[in-house]
Order: structure tokens, then sequence, then C-alpha cells
């Protein structure tokens, strides 16, 4: 496959990272060990799916961090002011819907007012993270709003196993990979995001709907971003106004080094699921070595630089 | 200043230049004197673009020599003939909108002391220089570029040209935005500079202008020199007759005229750069629109495709009026615009060509999640083959062919199913003589089967050859409809420069 072998400098790198942890860190390559691997980078990894489909039409999305807040906060708010103390599949649905429909309204936000006015995305996100974040702040105070221990269902969503072996974030993540993977590569859809961010111009002499796509990768974004803020909130075992900071930036970071390129129209889903593994093995790798969390920020940043050199360089 | 009658200030001796196969100057000579203004005619492509290039040092010429008065000289770069103080006014401006009149002269070597910018010294620099200049016009230096008109930008222009002490001033249509008063303060300016010795090449398509101005013209065309004649001695009739007056009918072949009923039916139509515009275009016919550039054509093609909102009028398609708020609503009722700019309205350069040539016709081969790869191939053998397009491998990227090649991609692409209506903005602009004969050819073929065709195009004999109709523009108007064969390209050009012969 093409996909495959444009990722083989990448996944030699993984392979590099776990061996070199390995020397470091005697118990890394166990398989407890990395199933936990898996856990921690799947909130980033659904962040990152939605950010590729962004990126990949020349737009950015600063939000995701604060509606990872919002959507928590919006979800166990309703979920504690309906529910009460028992727990209730409808009500419980009912709150996620209104989490997600939260995230939803943001995403369209977000598409139409980028698609419609000459306002740069970089900017409405930004305005838009400080919004989130605001209304996320909104419930209970400020403060930390706790998941009731009766209801296993939302606290299973981040911290269950499947067959007692895979952690149920796991199969989210790998399960919105595939979708995500079908839609950018095995629909129209995917060919119009190709199209408008190669040449929005010429995407739209040629009969694209380019604002309705624009609209849809926002969305798609948002309402993503919405099930990692799911995740996130029951890992916590409670819904925290303060949470996900610096998310998108990570959720980036895991965009650029798959091999996305930042002006658009050049990347895939598979290349950000390597990205955001190699973040994450450096995330943990590091910190089970005991590196000071100093360095850590500095290693970090230069491995990101050295990625995107070297896929800038590779693709001139 | 007297002007002693030695060797000219600047003087090309039979320079040829070729681009790939395309020869754009072929053994040019040409010459300017101290204290004098001389006009370069010619149509669009006849050259005078690249010969002013290889004046400042832009593009080196393959053969011939030039001289700075008694001297030999090579302009490798563009230092080489800032240092002969030849200085270049582009056609597009060049400023810094966001800075003021004097940042923007004194751009690249400011005055500082101590490392700090000399702000006022600087202005007052410059109130000295438009002072100097006669560029009286401009009264704020202080003013921020993005402010003024066109037309002082323009004169700012000029100045930071002229900042620095000149030999030659070359002008590259410099009145194309200029409103009549400000034309005449251009006038004045240029005048004085030539009294103190100045040679002024100067480039425009007004005959008017030229005739008020220069001292000298000399005509190209296809890269050739015509002609040079003092201003008095020669009628515009001639100029014209020189700028336009070859027959090279043979190669382009008009397809056969078998009207058919009215496809397209304009009336009325107005948008922000067209005005009151009406014609109608019939099946198995050819509607030529020539004008100069910037008269409004192209803003026709973007109003009618959808691009450019329509204030006023109608749009007819087979007898039916037809609302048309994008493009999509146009592919719809069978209309296709192939846009003048291939890089950047046309082509997803980093795509393959298969993408590109099928991203159209999606609907065709991805089914929900089936992609159908063998009617995807299929579309892209079948536009390949019938168009023509040489390339190894559909799945290259599309930046690497070749201009005529991706020329033909974006127009046959649309055959898959062909439109009622096509319109090509300027089809042919930068691609080479192989390509164009082909893309007359395909074109023809489609004409014979019946498509009613626009063609915008500002190489006057490809509209008058392969046209039935030739349609004239002029700022934002059609001004007149005429049958191809009862008139001749020196008409239509007398006709868009508003000159009587």
């Amino acid at each position: 496959m093409k996909v495959v072998r444009q990722m083989i400098p990448l996944l030699a790198a993984i392979i590099i990272l776990l061996l070199l942890f390995r020397i470091w860190v005697p118990t890394f390559l166990t398989p407890e060990n990395m199933l936990d691997l898996t856990q921690q980078i799947s909130v980033n990894t659904i962040l990152a799916l939605g950010m590729t489909l962004v990126i990949l039409i020349g737009g950015i999305d600063l939000s995701v961090g604060a509606i990872v807040a919002l959507v928590g906060t919006t979800t166990v708010y309703c979920l504690s002011a309906i529910s009460g103390d028992t727990q209730n599949v409808f009500y419980l649905l009912l709150s996620i819907l209104a989490g997600l429909g939260a995230a939803a309204v943001f995403g369209t936000f977000h598409g139409i007012a980028a698609s419609k006015t000459a306002m740069p995305p970089f900017i409405i996100t930004l305005a838009s993270m400080l919004i989130a974040r605001g209304c996320a702040l909104r419930f209970n105070n400020g403060l930390p709003i706790p998941i009731g221990d009766q209801q296993t269902i939302l606290l299973a969503v981040g911290n269950g196993r499947l067959f007692g072996v895979v952690p149920v974030p796991v199969v989210i993540m790998l399960t919105l990979f595939v979708l995500m993977a079908l839609l950018l590569h095995r629909t129209r859809f995917g060919q119009h995001v190709y199209a408008l961010g190669g040449n929005r111009e010429a995407a739209l002499y040629t009969g694209i709907p380019v604002i309705r796509v624009e609209v849809m990768v926002y969305l798609i974004c948002s309402v993503l971003a919405g099930v990692a803020g799911m995740i996130h909130t029951s890992q916590l075992y409670s819904a925290e106004p303060g949470s996900g900071e610096m998310f998108e930036l990570t959720a980036i970071a895991a965009v650029v080094v798959g091999g996305t390129s930042f002006t658009g129209g050049r990347g895939t889903i598979f290349g950000t699921l390597i990205g955001a593994v190699i973040i994450g093995i450096l995330d943990k790798g590091l910190n089970q070595a005991g590196i000071h969390y100093s360095l850590q920020y500095i290693v970090k940043g230069a491995v990101i630089l050295m990625a995107v050199y070297l896929d800038v360089r590779r693709n001139r | 200043m007297s002007v002693v009658h030695a060797a000219p200030l600047l003087r090309l001796e039979g320079i040829t230049r070729r681009f790939g196969n395309v020869t754009a100057l072929d053994n040019v000579s040409f010459a300017v004197e101290a204290g004098e203004i001389h006009t370069l005619l010619g149509e669009n492509g006849a050259g005078k673009s690249t010969l002013i290039k290889i004046l400042g040092g832009i593009y080196q010429p393959d053969a011939g020599e030039i001289w700075s008065g008694e001297k030999r000289v090579e302009l490798r770069q563009v230092s080489d003939a800032d240092q002969l103080k030849i200085r270049l006014i582009h056609q597009e401006l060049s400023l810094a909108p966001n800075l003021t009149v004097a940042e923007n002269i004194f751009l690249g070597r400011e005055p500082v002391r101590f490392g700090l910018l000399q702000r006022g010294e600087m202005n007052r620099q410059v109130e000295a220089l438009l002072s100097r200049l006669g560029l009286t016009e401009i009264r704020d230096v202080t003013a921020v570029v993005s402010q003024l008109s066109t037309a002082h930008q323009q004169l700012v222009e000029i100045a930071r040209a002229l900042s620095q002490e000149a030999r030659v001033l070359i002008l590259d249509e410099p009145t194309s935005s200029l409103s009549e008063s400000e034309v005449e303060a251009l006038f004045t300016t240029l005048r004085q500079l030539k009294a103190q010795g100045v040679g002024i090449i100067y480039i425009s398509h007004r005959m008017e202008e030229i005739t008020r101005l220069s001292d000298r013209i000399t005509v190209l065309r296809d890269g050739k020199t015509v002609g040079t004649a003092r201003t008095g001695e020669i009628k515009p009739a001639t100029l014209i007759e020189w700028m336009v007056g070859r027959d090279i009918k043979e190669h382009f072949p008009r397809p056969p005229y078998k009207p058919g009923e009215i496809a397209l039916k304009v009336t009325g139509l107005s948008s922000a750069c067209v005005h009151d515009v009406s014609f109608e275009v019939r099946y198995g016919e050819v509607l030529g629109l020539s004008g100069l550039v910037g008269a409004g054509r192209t803003e026709l093609a973007r109003a009618l495709f959808g691009v450019d909102r329509i204030h006023a009028g109608t749009i007819s398609i087979d007898g039916k009026i037809v609302s048309i708020n994008g493009p999509r609503d146009a592919l719809r009722q069978g209309l296709v615009l192939v846009p003048e700019d291939r890089k950047h309205q046309g082509l997803i350069t980093e795509q393959s060509v298969a993408f590109n040539i099928t991203l159209p016709w999606l609907k065709k081969w991805i089914h929900g999640l089936r992609f159908d790869d063998r009617g995807r191939n299929e579309i892209v053998a079948r536009t390949i083959k019938g168009f023509d397009v040489r390339l190894s491998d559909p799945e290259q990227p599309m930046r690497d062919l070749s201009g005529g090649n991706q020329q033909k991609v974006l127009v046959g692409r649309w055959m898959e199913e062909p439109p009622k209506i096509l319109i090509l903005d300027e089809p042919t602009r930068g691609i080479d003589v192989g390509a164009r004969e082909d893309l007359y050819r395909l074109i023809g073929k489609l004409v014979r089967q019946g498509m009613a065709l626009i063609l915008i195009s500002s190489d006057l004999d490809e509209v008058l050859n392969i046209s039935h109709q030739v349609g004239t523009f002029q700022a934002g108007r059609l001004t007149g409809v005429y049958p191809a064969e009862q008139i001749t390209a020196a008409q239509i050009m007398q006709k868009l420069t508003g000159e009587e012969a």
C-alpha cells in the first residue's frame, strides 16, 4: 500500500523509540505497559483525527481543548441534575447528547464563520476557545462536578476494559480511526476535502459544494473533541472545567508529525495515528525513565521540529 | 540640458530570447536617446514584457548585444541594471501598502543613526525629492500608501524609481488605472524628466496617448521589430497595421458555421464590473470576445458562471430563464467555465492528473464507500485519449505536466458529459504552439458536434479566426458584435483603442 510505504520512516521511528526506552526502562515493552500506552494516547488521537480534516483544508481549530472541558461539564451537570442518585440509560444518553450538541453548535459556527466570512480560522477558533472555556466555568461556579459512583456506564467509557483486557477508550479510538479513514479515503466527501485543501478556488470552479464541505469538516472536528471530552471526563471521575488545556497543541503536533501539510491538501488519517503514537511513546517513555519534566518539554519540542523538518524536506 | 547626439543612452542589437521552443524575441533592435520618450507598441504577447525584463536584468538574452552609450554591457541580474541607472516601473504596483509614502520610497536604504530610523530626515528628503520631480500631487509623505488613490500610488512608484538618479526610465502601461486628470499629471512629470535628459521607454496600448506623448514609436509583432517611426511622420492606421498585419489564417481551422437554436441568451446583465450586457450564442457557434486586459470579459464569464453576483439582467438557456447563484447551478444548467488562471483557479497541482480529471465526476465512480476503480480509470482514459493529453502516468502529479497538457486536462475533463455551453477564458495563454493547434482542433470538433462556445482571448488573430461572431468589450460594456468574416484585426483594434483611422 502506498500510504504505508510513505509511513516507513515514521514506523521506523516508532520501533527505534520503543527499543530506546526498553534500554532505559526494562518493563517498557510488557503487554500491560503497552496497553496502558494505548489508553493514554486515546484522547489525543481522537482529537487529532478531527484536527487532520481541519488542517487538510488549510484551517486550524484551537478550541478543541476547551470543547473537551465544555462537553464534560455539560454532560455531567445535566446527568446529575436529571438523573439524581440512580443510573438511567435514557437520561445518560440525553446528557451525552446535550454535551455533544454543545460541541456541534461550536463546530457549525466555526465552519460557517470560516467559509462565509474573511475571518481567519485561527482567530475564529481562538475566540471560541475562550468562549467555550467560559461556558464550561459557568457550571457549578467553576468547581469540578464529580461523577456519581452509580454511573457505571459513564465511568466505564474512560476506565472499563472490554473482555477484561482492551481498554474501552482504545476500542472507541480504533473505531473512530477506521470510520475517519473510510470517510477521508473512501468517500466523495474525502475527495472534496483534498480538493478544497489543494486549491479552494479550483474546487469552487469544479462545482464542489465548498461551504458545505467546510462546515462538515469543522463540525466533525468539534464532535470528535466532544467524544474525547467524554472519555477524559470519565477518566478523571469528574467534570473539570479547567481540563483539556493545551490539548489542541498536542493534537496539532500529532497531525503534523504524522506528515499532514500545514498548508493543506496533503496528509492521511493513518499518518495522524502514527504521529499520535510517537508523541504518546515519548510522553510515557520519558516519564518512566524518570527524566525531569523540564527536559521532557525540550525533548518533545525538538522531536516535533525534527519530524516536520524531515517531512518538509522529503516533499519538496 | 543640451543633448549631444552621440551614441544613444541604451541600445539593443539583435536581441533573441527563447522560452522552450517558443521564440519570444527574434533579433530585436531598439534604442532610446537621452531626452527622448520612445514608445513600445504591440499586441499582448508581442514581446514587450520580455524586452523590458531583459532591460531590467530579470531575463538574459540568448543572443544579441546591449550597449550603454559607447560601452557594451551585460545585464546578468537586477543589480546590473540598477548600476546603469535603468529604472523599471512595473505594471503591477509593488509598494508595501501598510507603509507610508516616505517609507516606501526609502525602503531598503532607510537613513539610520545609531541603529535608529531617522524618520524626520527621511520625510524631509522625500519632500525635497517630490518637489524636484514636480510630483506635487502627493502632499503628505507620511500618508499610508493604501489610503492613496491608485494613481497616486503609481506616482509614488515613479518617485521611488527616481529617488536614485535615473538615466533610463521604463514604464509598463502606467496609465491603465489612471483617470484623465491623473494621466495629465503623469505626463507633465514625464516631460520634465525628458527635459532633464532622461531617456524614457513607454509602453501603452492607447493610441491617443502615444501620439501625444512620444517622440518615436517602435512596433513589435510576434517577437520581431516591425519598424520604428517618428511620431509626427506616421499615421495611426499604419501603426495598427504594423501591430496586427499578418495573415496566418491557415493556422486557425475555423469550424464550419452551422448555427442551430439559441443556446444562451443574456439580457441586460450587470455585475460589479459588467454593465448592461446583452448577447446570444447559438449551438454550433463560436462567439469570440476581444478587448484589452481589464475590459470586463473575464468578469462577464464569472457572472455567467455564478462566481460574481449579478445585480441586474437575465440569463436564458434553451429559451428558459435560469437562476445561477454559484458554479454548481451553472454546471447543472450545462454551462462550464474554464477560467483564465490555470494555476490559481484551475489546477490542484499537488494531486494526480487522474484526481483532477475525475473531480467533477465523483458521483460516477464513488458510490457510498465503494470506489469503482475501473469506472475511474475509464473516465481518465477517455479524457486522456479524447483530448490527446501527453503524459507518462495518470497518477503523476498535475504540476509535472506542461502548460499545454494541463490545459487539455482542464478542458477535456468536462467532455465526459459535454456541456451545452462552454466558456474558455484565455485558453491558449502561455502554452506552446503545438498544444495550441491541438486545442484549436479539439475545440473545432466540439463546435461541429453542436456545442455553443464563448472564446475569450487577447490574441486578436485567435479570436478573429476561430470565432463566427466577434464581440468587442470596452470598460465593462459589450460595444458591438460583428460577423468575423466581415471585420479585420485592424478594425477591431481601432474599436478597442478608440482611434479612428
